[in-house]
């Protein structure tokens, strides 16, 4: 069993730690960044870009970094 | 009522239906914090009221039972009202049922929804006349609220005593702010401090493993093993009457009807509390599991959508779980709602009913054909191309970008004060209803009790 990959359980499933810390970087920059380009001027174009920098961030993530989980798909049993 | 308010109002369901059948899905989505920031966005973009109103009650309908799905088919609770299921779905899952639990599932969401509905405008057009007094009270009954669900939760005594101290935390946070200048006196900060109660369990495990002690007792070796039952093809009916039987149908309308009157309850709570009470009393294990399952479906839904109709329509203050947290932008989202002028005020009963039954129609007929036909190839979608560690960011990006916006860069450190302090408690046994309750009667607790 290899400890040194770094998996934790935190809210129910597993998560390893360095894309973690990866992902939470490219997220908030991401976030944030978006929300510094919006209009200082309207608080609706700060929120939305902000919310898109976080869909952003969250589909890069989600593209780079492996679910920690194996499935299997079971053949159905008639209930 | 002309056809653009019409076609508004199909278009806000259709696109919450949208993004809450793929949210629902992914697993360990508490429901407060995939409402509330997107709630509050399309309040601030300037929706017409009218749609608001639908896109929110599709929102909650269609989450309540896809956040059910995973459940059932890979052990995961969807989200925080899932969890009471969790027990009598893994039981279920090993004799290679879930395919029917799911089904089950599906019709004990149509039944919440169908009870509830009339139920609860008929609740709110009852307790309608006494909203001016009632509203005079708001801060008093918040206060009686957070004793209240003190005292019937688990830990009583440490609930209590948390009550003061939590309330001087977000009164001293809202005064250094005012005193230092970052938001005017009027301003009451709520929703990044709501969050930042919604999040503390989290901040507190990502602190934890910043600690060798915690770090070793969290640490996995092995992957998550999940299996998923295949979409069942061949049993095509999806007649509601043909998937329960009489005694389901009528456990699980009942206990949705009663559930309608204790809308002030945590929804969760009330879930667990009267879900089981109406299955304990089956012998026969396996029937005893679709009673839960299905009574526990159709209580999601009915504590839900009358924690939020009633006080929008009856009372216009927050006065109910729901309606506090997942439903707060409903209520309070300035510039655009405040506590003075919002849905409440804005909506008349008539455009209030019509947004409902149009929002909860839509949202129902397509995830209960979405989840009977579907149910398995969403879920495998999701496992295996969604990881956790991008939701846990997602949620992080979310709660550093409303916290800025609320007061800058101060409150970004001060919501992560309230996580570590809330999420403290919250782990200790202080439920969220305490804290939430406790946050809205925050300057009323400090003005008249610790200044007395």
């Amino acid at each position: 069993m290899d400890k040194k990959r770094g998996m934790f359980e935190i809210w129910g499933d597993i998560i390893e730690i360095k894309p973690l810390i990866i992902s939470i970087f490219i997220s908030v920059t991401l976030t944030m960044g978006a929300y510094f380009l919006a209009p200082p001027d309207s608080r609706v174009k700060q929120l939305f870009f902000g919310l898109m920098g976080a869909v952003l961030g969250f589909v890069i993530s989600a593209f780079f970094i492996k679910p920690k989980r194996l499935i299997t798909i079971e053949e159905s049993r008639k209930g | 009522m002309n056809i653009a308010t019409i076609i508004q109002m199909t278009l806000a369901a259709l696109a919450a239906v949208f993004i809450y059948t793929f949210i629902g899905f992914i697993p360990g989505t508490d429901e407060t914090s995939v409402l509330m920031p997107i709630t509050l966005a399309v309040v601030l973009a300037g929706t017409p009221p009218i749609a608001t109103v639908t896109f929110f009650i599709a929102a909650i309908v269609t989450l309540s039972l896809t956040n059910a799905i995973p459940t059932a088919l890979v052990g995961l609770p969807g989200g925080v009202m899932s969890s009471p299921m969790l027990e009598h779905s893994l039981s279920l899952k090993e004799k290679g049922v879930s395919a029917l639990v799911i089904k089950k599932m599906a019709v004990g969401s149509l039944i919440g929804v169908i009870i509830s509905i009339p139920t609860s405008l008929l609740l709110a057009n009852i307790l309608a006349p006494y909203a001016k007094e009632i509203q005079a009270l708001s801060s008093l009954l918040f206060f009686l609220g957070a004793i209240f669900l003190a005292i019937i939760g688990r830990n009583k005594i440490m609930s209590l005593i948390s009550i003061l101290p939590l309330a001087i935390l977000f009164m001293a946070l809202r005064h250094l702010y005012w005193g230092i200048g970052i938001v005017p006196k009027t301003t009451n900060i709520t929703v990044s401090f709501f969050l930042g109660i919604t999040i503390g369990p989290l901040i507190i495990s990502l602190f934890r493993l910043l600690n060798r002690d915690y770090r070793e007792a969290m640490a996995r070796d092995d992957v998550r093993e999940i299996s998923i039952p295949r979409d069942a093809i061949e049993a095509t009916t999806l007649n509601p009457l043909s998937i329960l039987n009489r005694i389901e149908i009528l456990r699980a309308s009942v206990a949705a009807f009663f559930a309608n009157f204790l809308f002030v309850l945590s929804p969760v709570g009330l879930t667990i509390l009267l879900g089981e009470m109406v299955a304990n009393r089956v012998e026969d294990p396996i029937e005893r599991g679709y009673i839960a399952i299905t009574t526990m479906s159709a209580l999601i839904q009915a504590t839900y959508i009358s924690g939020i109709i009633i006080p929008l329509i009856a009372i216009g203050i927050p006065l109910s779980p729901t309606a506090i947290g997942p439903g707060g932008a409903l209520f309070n989202a300035p510039p655009v709602l405040t506590m003075d002028n919002n849905l409440h005020h804005r909506l008349d009963r008539w455009e209030f009913t019509i947004a409902i039954l149009t929002g909860a129609i839509i949202a129902i007929i397509i995830s209960y054909y979405i989840i009977n036909r579907f149910a398995s190839r969403i879920s495998t979608f999701v496992l295996q191309r969604i990881p956790h560690e991008a939701i846990l960011a997602l949620f992080i990006s979310l709660i550093i970008l409303l916290a800025y916006m609320d007061a800058g860069l101060i409150n970004v450190f001060g919501v992560l004060l309230i996580g570590i302090s809330c999420g403290t408690l919250n782990r200790m046994g202080v439920s969220y209803g305490v804290q939430f309750m406790t946050l809205y009667a925050a300057p009323w607790i400090v003005e008249n009790i610790i200044l007395l």
